[in-house]
């Protein structure tokens, strides 16, 4: 899910440094809105660690292989906090382990940031329907989505962003059909991170709670 | 009257070469011999992995010539075990692009006179699982340091 560099068209790699440009903002004005911004710095540089090691964990799902992506992990436990732990770690994985690319940084932290966001949001909406499910079970169920979608999402934008960018001098339906292949290899993963998530936020309700509200 | 024989003469000349035009024209195009001929060539051979070390199969590759870097000489696709081989007609640095579902590699190989790599040329192996442990290993340790120092100013 990390697009290396000369993969994309400049435009895309300019327009993919401008959105996470703005989503920088948006996400650090969020995050100094908040009482103590210094609060959640400890949690996401652990999860921001958790992230940058993610990537390099395969799993085998034939005819390819997959790697975790943590992102709608990180944005169920961090909210906000999750943009900036998930633009270091794509930094450090491109620098270090030369996973990604630096001309391909924009794009690559809209495609996982910007799901673990959303994630975030989801997670968050179960305190408005405390009403009518108990809490609990509402955890289960936002905790499974918010892991779940974080993937989801980043195979929507993955997808369609690099069909729609495949040069003309490449055999498009081969290219597709590659593409179409690692798309399908992405559902069991969907699921499993998903079940990550939500055993995770039941260890954290019977060990730590207080970690599971931002 | 010397310059009209001369004329003539030219006029004949012409003729008899539109002539064998004319008869040489249909036989190379109905002719079906075929010959194959075989001669030793100095290649170069590629082989593309993922991190993971697994071969990257039916990838498709680029390989452009040193002096047109923008369209392609060659086109092709990787075996089973990610292999490509190619037979540089010139000296000079030889890009060569694989890609395969959005992920890929560009290289430079730079070919000296009669065909083979320049000498010193090394192929850049990336990381070894051991640099990969080490590296995953020291990012975290600063990760933990850096919530345990927060995490200290907040006590």
């Amino acid at each position: 899910m990390h697009i290396p560099d000369g993969l994309l068209p400049v435009p895309v790699c300019v327009a993919g440094y401008a959105i996470s440009g703005g989503l920088t903002w948006v996400a650090l004005r969020q995050i100094h809105k908040t009482s103590d911004p210094r609060e959640e710095v400890p949690k996401a540089a652990l999860l921001a660690a958790a992230f940058f090691v993610g990537s390099s964990i395969s799993l085998p799902i034939p005819p390819t292989s997959v790697h975790l992506l943590l992102n709608g992990l990180l944005g169920a436990m961090l909210g906000w906090y999750a943009w900036p732990a998930i633009l270091i770690g794509l930094l450090l994985q491109a620098v270090l382990l030369g996973h990604g690319g630096l001309t391909t940084l924009g794009v690559n932290a809209v495609i996982l940031g910007l799901p673990a966001l959303i994630a975030g949001q989801v997670f968050q909406f179960r305190h408005r329907l405390t009403r009518t499910l108990k809490p609990k079970l509402l955890l289960g169920i936002f905790s499974f989505l918010a892991g779940s979608l974080g993937v989801a999402l980043t195979v929507l934008i993955f997808f369609p962003l690099l069909v729609f960018t495949i040069p003309s001098n490449l055999n498009q339906a081969m290219e597709q059909g590659f593409l179409t292949a690692l798309l399908v290899a992405h559902i069991p993963l969907i699921l499993l991170e998903g079940v990550f998530t939500l055993l995770l936020c039941f260890f954290l309700l019977r060990v730590k709670p207080e970690l599971l509200d931002p | 009257m010397q310059s009209f024989s001369h004329a003539i003469c030219l006029g004949l000349k012409g003729s008899a070469v539109a002539a064998i035009a004319f008869v040489y024209a249909p036989l190379g195009a109905f002719a079906h011999g075929a010959h194959i001929q075989a001669r030793t060539a100095s290649a170069v051979e590629i082989q593309a992995s993922y991190d993971t070390g697994e071969p990257m199969a039916a990838a498709q590759v680029h390989v452009y010539a040193p002096e047109n870097p923008q369209i392609p000489l060659l086109t092709g696709v990787t075996d089973e075990s990610g292999r490509f081989v190619f037979v540089p007609d010139q000296p000079g640095n030889w890009e060569i692009s694989v890609r395969q579902a959005g992920h890929g590699d560009l290289t430079v190989v730079p070919v000296a006179e009669g065909g083979g790599l320049t000498e010193g040329f090394t192929n850049d192996i990336g990381l070894t699982p051991l640099q990969r442990v080490i590296i995953a290993g020291a990012v975290t340790w600063g990760c933990v340091g850096t919530a345990l120092y927060f995490w200290r100013g907040k006590r």
